[in-house]
This record gives C-alpha cells, structure tokens and sequence, in this order.
C-alpha cells in the first residue's frame, strides 16, 4: 500500500464495461523525500468515498480487486482507507539523511 | 522483500471492511551499504502489521501474495499488497 493524496478525479464516457459505476480519482503518492513533480500520479478506483484533498491508502494489484468485491475487476489500485491521521516518529521525514550513516535510527 | 524503519503509523476511520482491526504502519525504505552507511531511498510505504513493531523499529517488509500469506497463510480476502514480516533485532551491517 502506499500513501496518496486526492488531487482530483477522473471522468469518462467511454470505458470497460466493468468500470461502469466506479469513481476513479487521481492520486498524488506522498513521498517526503522527493520534490513533487517527481512522484508519477497513480488513478485509483475509490469504492470507500473519498473526495479531493483527503490523504487516502491506495493498495495495488489483487487487492485493489478484492476492494471492489471481484478480481476480475480490470483495476489495479484501489482506495482501501481514508486517512484520518498518521502518527510520525518526530524529526524523521524533515531531515532526510542521505547517505552519512546516521539515518539508521534504530539504533 | 525490503528493509526499512517504522516511521509512523497510519489511522483511519473510513475504511474498507477488511481492513478493520488491522494496524498500518508507514515504513521508509532503508538502502544499507557494504561499508555500513545507510540512507533512506525516498520510498514509503504503508505496511500492515501483526507482529505489533513499533516506531522507529528496522523491519522487513514483503509484498504481493506473500504480505497476504504473512497476515492470514492462504487467504485471498485480507486487503493487504505490503506486510511487515519480521523486525529486526541485529544485522552484520
């Protein structure tokens, strides 16, 4: 699974019968450690109701399927979660260590 | 399978039915060199997790059928693509 934000949503006339009925929305993967032009925007089928904006947990292959209640679903992300909150070990994500040996933190 | 640190843990009321009950945890991918220097290599993921980790633990995370196999050995219903498989006490780097 990753962490995504709602950017927006995807609309279309046009699709695989079976994508009839779903929302599809654009997700942007929160990724602290890249700049954000850098991070590929993934289109997730929300079956969980999520609006653009809110911060979701997308889950990729079989169980974006599962989500949907189907694997035959021609779908491979998904919205599993919407997040309310995630708790953060303090100071990690705001000062990345790149390669001096000191970001073990473990230990 | 990968290795990183437990950076944080994900809540969430509004979620899939199979999720429920499940812990989530955020996990920084840890690059660990011959030398012994370690960086984090940008990617996060979100990992579930039965083995109770904590923040700031290294642990090893799985994916795909064998994150599923990790959470329940043969199901195909738990809505997990990433899982934390063991956390790790030492290593030799």
């Amino acid at each position: 699974m990753i962490l995504g934000r709602v950017v927006g949503q995807v609309w279309a006339t046009r699709k695989c019968r079976r994508l009839e009925g779903q929302k599809l929305l654009l997700v942007q993967p929160l990724c602290w450690h890249l700049p954000d032009h850098e991070t590929d925007h993934v289109v997730a089928v929300d079956p969980v109701g999520a609006e653009v904006g809110q911060d979701v947990v997308i889950c990729m292959g079989t169980p974006a399927r599962l989500a949907l209640g189907d694997t035959r679903f021609p779908v491979e992300a998904s919205v599993a979660a919407i997040v309310d909150d995630v708790e953060m070990w303090e100071g990690r994500l705001q000062r990345p260590v790149n390669g001096s040996g000191q970001s073990g933190g473990a230990r | 399978m990968i290795r990183g640190v437990v950076i944080g843990e994900v809540w969430a009321t509004r979620k899939n039915p199979a999720l429920q009950g499940r812990k989530l945890l955020l996990v920084s991918q840890l690059s660990v060199h011959m030398d012994g220097t370690r960086h984090f290599t940008g990617r996060v993921i979100v990992a579930m997790d039965n083995l109770d980790a904590d923040v700031g633990q290294e642990v090893v995370v799985a994916f795909g059928s064998g994150a599923r196999n990790a959470i329940e050995p043969g199901s195909r219903s738990v809505l997990v693509d990433a899982a934390v498989v063991q956390v790790i006490d030492g290593s030799s780097t």
